[in-house]
């Protein structure tokens, strides 16, 4: 009996034109976020190798390892990023480094190209969140009741079914009528990608792929959420009504509000406060030195190298203490931040999860390493970059000025050095994150959807129990 | 017998619990955009107010004039509260020194990321999405549902014209609407003059203008509701053509034609043009080098043949002379590179601006794109709020470094360190510090720019055009249609 209510369901699903006008429009649009998400990808990387070549450029001709005294490093776009865009193009993606001091992550897509901000991407994490959803709201909501208008609903029970059958069969057979045949522009959307040469290791085709099921679940809740309110109400149309605004509540609405209420109920230390207090340090501690550097006075006073040569190294050792006690304070400023902003995320996000859109989002997003912890993820790396950077510098030179006073001396003009070779510097190498550093908070979020799956599904099963048949 | 009609439409709709349910929701949407705006906004005003301080204070505490620097920052603007626009994209402060060019760093979405998961909710989402929705889910049977339930029969047969039937049906659907909307907008203004947050008279003729696009936009998809059931036979295919209509106009085309525009008009990233200044920047320095170099063996030179004691009064003498010589080959240094950074933002700006253009005239197929557009140029948070704060970042600077130099050129050049290698007396080195502090009271300060209503509407005008022609085309399109409908 449920194998027949599935077949009954998928027929119905698969012949009607409301299936053929939503599921063309959504192939069409998996296909060009697909297409569009590679011709953006190779774009990116075109001006990220371009950038790149711009900076060693700069440094041609340059004689003395001492004049270069940093390098920038930018952020690889990333293929799963211009799938699922989340914070990537938010967070800055060039870092100055230098050999010492603390890092700053700058120039931020939207922030530069605002007009890219003002509208944003059509990813597929747009797709699943919103037309997906919407999608399945328009086929669900008239489920029970619509079937009830129709005067079915009475002939399918003039058979020996026990409801919670109906329910179960309702909701299988629409999402394998809806859900399956997306897979078919999903799979032509991969293909795509393979075609245009993006290239994708193993680990990011099966973040891929969990991020599609991550989507089909989403579907599938709202599915749910759809047949639940057909069960509850009476005439369709009321039930598209309530529906609507659960969608417009859930998908539009609960997530912004949510981080933006909650956000600011958390004190987190703003920047400008912590830089003028790192700012006023480091004055304190240039005062310092001062009287140091004063008092310098140098062995012999013959040879004017080894006089720079001591007086270099002497500004070395004492910017290796100011570092210190520099690292010291500002770690324990960041920290504090750091803590008020963990605080801050965990209240929004949680609040937040309450709708299944923003568990998908959040879902998805850790999936494709596009969330809060990609800036965190970049700045770790940049810093050990800059270790990597000050040894290059050290060995190099001698000393590791970081982007302090350096003091050459040219004696004699006509001692032309050979320029260096700027492909020597170490190059960053961007470590993308794992599916095993990504999958923890990938999985909160993934069982949200399920537990939200399976309360509608429940709610359905008691809603349709008590359900006037005639 | 048209206000026969339109009171019915009226009675109709008011009375429905479909209206009641949606227009509760869209009150409660208003209020809590205008809620969420005016906390976002105090937010934004006490982190400006902060952040000002500080730099007046770090100013204060400065001793030197030598490389003083200072930070511009973005002043929150009330308008923002109610459209965002690119406000929390772009960066709200600038360095200012006579080294680097003005580049706004620091946005909200940079800084603090969580908010930039979903972004705001602001007056003007509400209305390009949900508003729109809820208009064309009331209006999409109201030819085509009164003919499946067959009324349209009873009211014809009565001696009605059909241009007074649409004109009725046009113009009730309107009023029944837009009528009740006007509550919980006027409750939401309410809620804003309550809130303290001053409003000037510019701005408030700002909102009045912001207020009337936002109720063309809803105008304009009551049309498109009315067009589509009046073109198709039934009600079910006429409101998925709505619905698809709308996902299509509200949620793809605008982002698509921006999208479109980045791939057809790639244009290279800040990354490639700084390194270009860097590079420029670094020849330049390099001749300075050689340059002071030179000098600087001229000057030993002449004192080749001195004893010591002349020594130390011939440079003493001299000084002066030296320093001012040092400080104008610097300033010539920063003078080109300044010029050679300026030339080149100035390409990447005409760059981009062309690809902006064939972004926003793609988008603009969209009325949803047309209005948010209209919206942020009203509020001054669309695009052009970057170009707008670096020119006139740029503008102070230039103001600050003139001030600067001619503090220094004042005080004799005092501050920072002097190091003085000589092949005889050896190393030297000395810092000479002010032990007080500066006279900061006439430092220039930064003061934000204004567009003028002059400008803004400009530029609204188009948009609002767009809308109004929509509107007009889809009314009209009803009217036709209906002439030929058939009724039975």
């Amino acid at each position: 009996m449920l194998r027949l209510i599935i077949e009954k369901e998928l027929r119905d699903i698969v012949t009607s034109t409301k299936f053929a006008v939503t599921f063309a429009s959504c192939a069409a649009l998996i296909l060009l976020a697909f297409f569009m998400g590679g011709a953006r990808y190779h774009a990116d990387v075109a001006r990220y190798e371009a950038a790149q070549a711009e900076n060693l450029k700069k440094i041609e001709g340059v004689t003395d390892w001492l004049q270069v005294r940093d390098n920038r490093i930018f952020l690889p776009p990333q293929p799963l990023a211009t799938l699922v865009c989340g914070v990537s193009n938010d967070i800055g993606r060039t870092t100055q480094v230098r050999g010492r001091g603390e890092l700053s992550q700058n120039e931020t897509r939207y922030g530069d190209e605002p007009v890219f901000a003002m509208f944003r991407f059509l990813d597929l994490e747009f797709i699943f969140q919103i037309v997906l959803s919407l999608f399945a709201v328009v086929f669900a909501y008239d489920a029970v009741c619509g079937e009830k208008e129709r005067g079915t609903l009475r002939l399918t029970f003039a058979n020996p079914l026990p409801r919670r059958r109906y329910i179960a069969g309702k909701l299988i057979g629409a999402f394998l009528g809806l859900a399956l045949p997306l897979l078919v522009p999903v799979l032509l959307g991969c293909l795509l990608l393979t075609q245009m040469g993006i290239p994708l290791s193993a680990d990011e085709w099966v973040r891929l792929a969990l991020i599609i099921g991550t989507g089909l679940l989403y579907f599938g809740a709202f599915l749910t959420i759809g047949i639940a309110v057909s069960a509850l109400t009476v005439r369709s149309s009321s039930a598209f009504l309530a529906l609507l605004v659960i969608w417009i509540a859930a998908v539009l609405i609960l997530p912004r509000s949510a981080i933006l209420l909650a956000g600011r109920a958390v004190d987190v230390p703003s920047l400008d406060d912590i830089n003028a207090k790192k700012f006023r340090y480091q004055e304190q501690l240039f005062d310092e030195d001062r009287v140091k550097m004063s008092s310098f006075s140098p062995s012999s006073t013959g040879d004017m190298q080894k006089m720079v040569g001591e007086f270099q190294k002497f500004m070395t050792s004492i910017s290796d203490e100011r570092e210190k006690k520099m690292d010291e304070f500002s770690a324990r400023l960041n920290e504090e931040r750091a803590n008020k902003q963990a605080l801050q995320q965990s209240l929004a996000l949680g609040i937040a999860r309450v709708s299944p859109s923003a568990a998908f989002s959040l879902a998805a997003e850790a999936l494709a390493g596009t969330s809060l912890t990609l800036k965190d993820h970049y700045l770790q790396a940049a810093k050990e970059y800059q270790q990597t950077f000050a040894k290059f510098m050290l060995d190099k030179t001698g000393m590791n000025p970081g982007g302090g006073m350096v003091f050459r001396i040219r004696i004699d003009d006509s001692q032309k050095s050979a320029p260096i070779n700027p492909r020597e510097i170490p190059p960053f190498v961007y470590r993308p994150m794992t599916l095993s550093e990504v999958l923890p908070s990938a999985v909160i979020d993934i069982g949200l959807l399920f537990v939200c799956t399976l309360l509608f599904f429940a709610l359905a099963h008691l809603a349709f129990h008590r359900y006037d048949l005639r | 017998m048209l206000g026969i009609l339109i009171r019915k439409e009226l009675t109709a709709t008011l009375l429905s619990p479909k209206f009641g349910a949606t227009f509760a929701v869209c009150a409660a949407l208003i209020l809590l955009s205008v809620l969420i705006g005016i906390q976002e906004y105090r937010a934004a005003v006490r982190q400006y107010d902060e952040a000002i301080q500080l730099a007046a204070q770090n100013l204060r505490t400065e001793s030197s004039w030598m490389g003083l620097s200072t930070h511009a920052y973005r002043r929150p603007d009330p308008m923002q509260l109610l459209i965002t626009g690119v406000n929390n994209d772009v960066g709200r402060a600038s360095g200012i020194n006579q080294v680097e060019d003005v580049k706004l760093t620091n946005s909200l979405y940079s800084e603090d990321t969580i908010f930039a998961l979903f972004r705001s909710v602001d007056l003007t989402f509400i209305v390009s999405v949900v508003l729109s929705l809820f208009a064309i889910l009331f209006t999409y049977d109201a030819v085509n549902g009164e003919r499946e339930g067959g009324t349209l029969q009873l009211t014809f047969a009565n001696p009605v014209p059909r241009a007074t039937f649409i004109l009725a049906k046009l113009l009730g659907s309107w009023l029944s609407l837009v009528i009740p909307l006007l509550v919980p907008l006027a409750l939401g203004g309410l809620v804003l003059l309550l809130s303290g947050i001053p409003f000037s008279v510019d701005q408030l003729e700002r909102l009045a203008l912001f207020l009337v696009v936002s109720l063309l936009y809803f105008t304009l998809f009551i049309a498109l509701g009315v067009l589509f059931s009046t073109l198709m036979r039934k009600s079910s295919m006429s409101f998925l053509v709505s619905l698809s209509a709308w996902v299509v106009l509200v949620l793809i085309v605008p982002r698509l034609g921006v999208m479109a525009a980045g791939a057809a008009r790639p244009i290279p990233s800040v990354a490639e043009t700084e390194a270009q200044v860097d590079a420029f920047a670094k020849d330049r320095w390099e001749a300075q080098m050689q340059a002071m170099q030179s000098r600087w063996q001229q000057r030993q030179e002449a004192m080749r043949s001195l004893t010591p004691q002349e020594r130390e009064a011939y440079q003493r003498d001299h000084e002066h002379a030296w320093t001012e010589d040092d400080a104008a080959g610097r300033r010539d240094v920063e003078r080109d590179i300044d010029a050679f950074s300026l030339r080149v933002s100035e390409d990447f700006r005409n760059r981009k601006s062309a690809q902006e253009r064939i972004a926003l005239s793609l988008a603009r197929i969209s009325p949803a794109s047309s209005y948010q557009l209209a919206a942020m140029s009203v509020a001054g948070t669309d695009i052009s709020l970057k170009s707008r704060y670096e020119d006139a970042m740029r503008a102070y600077r230039s103001a600050f470094t003139a001030f600067v130099d001619k503090k220094q050129q004042e005080t004799g050049h005092q501050g920072g360190f002097r190091i003085t290698v000589d092949s005889q007396t050896g190393f030297h080195f000395s810092a000479p510090r002010e032990r007080g502090t500066l006279d900061v009271s006439n430092v220039p300060v930064f003061s934000p720019p204004q567009s003028t209503f002059g400008e803004m509407a400009a530029s609204v005008a188009i948009d609002a055009g767009l809308l109004s022609i929509v509107t007009l085309l889809s009314y009209a399109g009803a009217f036709l249609t209906f002439l030929r409908y058939d009724i039975r």
